[in-house]
């Protein structure tokens, strides 16, 4: 019973107060008690809620998830980490996820069953109302960013995150011009097809359909993309899908002479276990700011820059105080990925250290 | 009585090792012990809240003063053993205690947490005494040198802060750390902010992100104090205003009692040359030289947050506290060995005398002609010359 009325009691808080009151109230009453009593507002984590779960296609299911306070508002095209401890063993498996809707209180994903994969096995066997999960904060920098023409070209569950750029638009006064082009299997296995359909009156969305094998594609994307979209080198375009359809649409783009900076792409590359020698590290190095929730790169020529010194060259912040590592005012703990210097245990002192490692992620 | 050799640049190299050596050996044995430590502390707080506010809403009238060290007890351990040492970060090494970590750690004082420590633990403690760098040079207006520029103000600062300000030291951070102060001295001082430490805006929010940061420290402190917990007596056929009273003392004396100890901790001559922070071995001297520890036992250390041992925690500000009489037999052999300055007041009471009539002194527009003391590390620099 008192978890119903949480259920119930849950979206009205953060619609009510809101997620900056509830952080200043939950914060400021954390005890062992009301972490008890509600672990999902009285928490140091970002945790989200399964609010609704909606049956798309045979094998793909939207969650509606209710974030608590220590969720950032989202951009549209932005993804979140999903952290499931699914076989219970202590290293818990993360998966990211694009936001295919982004409402007032509440942000969905939705999921394709992968017969192979871990995490969407395991949400759609399991994930049901009233679950909740530990999330992150969204992330990501396929976002739009006010261009006047564009177009979309997304395969599979590539769709989500053009989807959740698209859907945006419906709310803006100043509509961009938008041509979307989708490309899935079957009717039956596309995603959002009822949503895409109703808008489709408009004649800016494409959905096309192909059984073809993976080497007719090849011959079979140019000629039809220049077809549909003369004016495609005028348009900024937004590319996400799985990797081959990805990598076809790229070789035909710099085929014909299309200006490959107007283009995003979205990677969902996994975070990668590095090995390399910790004294030798020279690459580039992707950075994660936790808290913040600031990514940014590391150039590989500025290796020999503290972490505190190429942040600032990002135009990033730290909190900090002497530059030398004695104050400790810069201390913050490290997630995951390696650092070179002053350390404590999982505390860095970035005025102090130097990135080892491709990938940092920092709290 | 100067060591010849001490302001070579090889000698400072070997202050500065021999002090790393000190934090290395403790920063190793880091480990369960501080966990314990830090928790029995928030357990004994806890205890004396409840006996506090227990004994406050229980006892009839004048009597529910009993109550009120007791809250004292709790409001103290939370401010400085607790707030202020958490807030260094000297137990954000530890996993499973996030409540302890520095950025997740909410204060039960009045004062802005991520201003707190942007000020304090990154400009105080790297800049400390050095002039028009070091905020705590004047927490608001004091003029605790002769650099200062003397204004009519500065005749009445010492009742104005031992009657005034004093009582409301906690509420008066944040006007330090988030800008309020510098827009009073520029309304009313001649010369506004010269002599004085201004906001650095680091986190460049705006005014009202500042005020906003401002209000909600202190409506969180006053909500409890003087809204929740005397509204429960209310409701329960106690007395509010008993309660309400009653909650006002006891803020009152962690507010005096905690701005006795902190102003008691440096002695604000000589001025530290800026740019000791270039050698970290000088930078180390400079610590020592503006520091200065008064004696007493463990448990009274714990009552002012270990700030007693303000010299240790100057040299190794995210150590953590219950360490520093420890490193403080460390630190001592080291500043013998080098002749270095390690500074003590016999008890808390000289401290405090000794800071008054500092207050005093620098109140009057004459001292304006008395020579600078020279820190230490100038003294070095002329002698080796």
């Amino acid at each position: 019973m008192l978890n119903n009325m949480k259920n119930t009691l849950h979206p009205w808080v953060i619609k009510k107060i809101g997620r900056d009151w509830l952080e200043y109230v939950a914060s400021n009453t954390m005890n062992v008690a009301t972490e008890a009593f509600d672990p999902f507002i009285w928490t140091y984590d970002c945790k989200a809620k399964i609010v609704e779960v909606r049956q798309e296609t045979a094998d793909t299911k939207t969650f509606v998830l209710l974030p608590n306070q220590h969720f950032k508002q989202p951009l549209p095209g932005q993804h979140i980490e999903l952290t499931v401890d699914i076989d219970n063993t202590g290293t818990p498996v993360a998966r990211c996820y694009t936001l295919s809707e982004i409402q007032q209180d509440t942000v969905s994903i939705t999921v394709k069953q992968n017969p192979d994969g871990k995490m969407s096995n395991w949400l759609h066997k399991y994930g049901r109302e009233g679950m909740i999960l530990d999330i992150s904060s969204p992330r990501g920098q396929f976002v739009y960013r006010d261009q006047e023409k564009i177009l979309f070209i997304s395969a599979g569950s590539g769709i989500t995150p053009c989807y959740s750029i698209y859907k945006a638009f419906e709310t803006q006064i100043n509509q961009p011009d938008v041509a979307f082009y989708y490309r899935s299997r079957t009717p039956d296995e596309t995603i959002f097809r009822q949503q895409l359909e109703q808008t489709k009156n408009d004649n800016s969305v494409d959905i096309s359909y192909s059984r073809h094998s993976e080497e007719e594609k090849t011959s079979y994307l140019p000629s039809q993309l220049i077809e549909a979209y003369p004016d495609i080198k005028e348009r900024h375009i937004y590319l996400c899908g799985p990797e081959p359809f990805k990598n076809d649409v790229l070789s035909y783009l710099d085929d014909i002479g299309y200006d490959l900076n107007n283009l995003e792409v979205e990677h969902f590359a996994p975070l990668q276990a590095t090995s390399q020698s910790v004294d030798s590290f020279t690459g580039e190095v992707s950075v994660l700011l936790k808290s913040k929730n600031i990514r940014f790169v590391i150039d590989a020529k500025d290796n020999d820059k503290t972490l505190l010194e190429a942040a600032e060259a990002n135009g990033v912040q730290f909190e900090h105080g002497c530059r030398s590592g004695m104050c400790g005012t810069c201390r913050t703990n490290l997630v995951s990925g390696e650092v070179n210097g002053q350390q404590l245990g999982k505390s860095i002192y970035p005025c102090a250290t130097y990135p080892a490692s491709a990938e940092l992620v920092i709290e | 009585m100067s060591h010849s050799s001490t302001s070579s640049e090889q000698n400072y190299d070997e202050i500065h090792q021999a002090f790393e050596d000190i934090k290395t050996k403790h920063r190793d044995d880091l480990g369960e012990k501080d966990i314990r430590y830090i928790k029995k502390i928030r357990r004994y707080s806890r205890i004396f809240e409840v006996i506090g506010r227990g004994l406050i809403w229980i006892m009839p009238g004048p009597l529910a003063l009993i109550g009120v060290p007791f809250l004292f007890l709790h409001r103290n351990l939370e401010a400085i053993e607790i707030g202020h040492n958490v807030l260094h970060g000297q137990y954000d090494s530890f996993e499973g205690i996030p409540q302890f970590h520095s950025k997740k750690f909410r204060w039960k004082a009045p004062i802005d947490e991520a201003a707190w420590r942007q000020e304090h633990n990154g400009i105080h403690h790297v800049h400390t005494n050095v002039y028009e760098k070091d905020p705590d040079l004047n927490h608001g207006f004091l003029r605790t040198n002769a650099q200062v520029p003397h204004n009519k103000w500065h005749y009445f600062q010492v009742p104005i802060y031992l009657f005034f300000v004093y009582p409301a030291m906690l509420y008066n951070f944040n006007a330090q750390n988030l800008g309020a102060n510098d827009k009073f001295r520029e309304r009313r001082f001649p010369l506004g902010n010269k002599g004085y430490a201004t906001f650095e805006n680091t986190e460049e929010l705006t005014e009202d992100a500042a005020k906003k940061r401002h209000q909600r420290a202190v409506w969180r402190v006053w909500a409890k104090e003087y809204g929740v917990f005397p509204l429960l007596a209310l409701l329960t056929g106690s007395g509010f205003f008993k309660v309400f009273l009653a909650n006002m003392l006891a803020d009152v004396l962690n507010n005096y009692w905690i701005a006795l100890t902190i102003q008691a901790t440096h002695l604000t001559e000589p001025l530290q040359p800026e740019d000791a922070l270039k050698s970290k071995g000088k930078w180390y001297v400079s610590q020592l030289d503006s520091s200065v520890n008064f004696k007493g036992t463990r448990k009274q250390s714990i009552l002012w947050g270990h700030l007693n041992y303000q010299v240790e925690h100057h040299l190794y500000p995210d150590l953590p506290s219950h360490r520093y009489p420890d490193i403080a037999i460390e630190v001592q052999e080291v500043c013998k060995k080098y002749n270095l300055p390690y500074k003590t007041n016999k008890n808390w009471w000289q401290a405090i005398s000794n800071y008054i009539g500092l207050l005093w002194r620098f109140s009057f527009k004459r001292s304006a002609s008395v020579p600078l003391e020279p820190s230490f590390l100038e003294k070095e620099a002329s002698n080796a010359k």
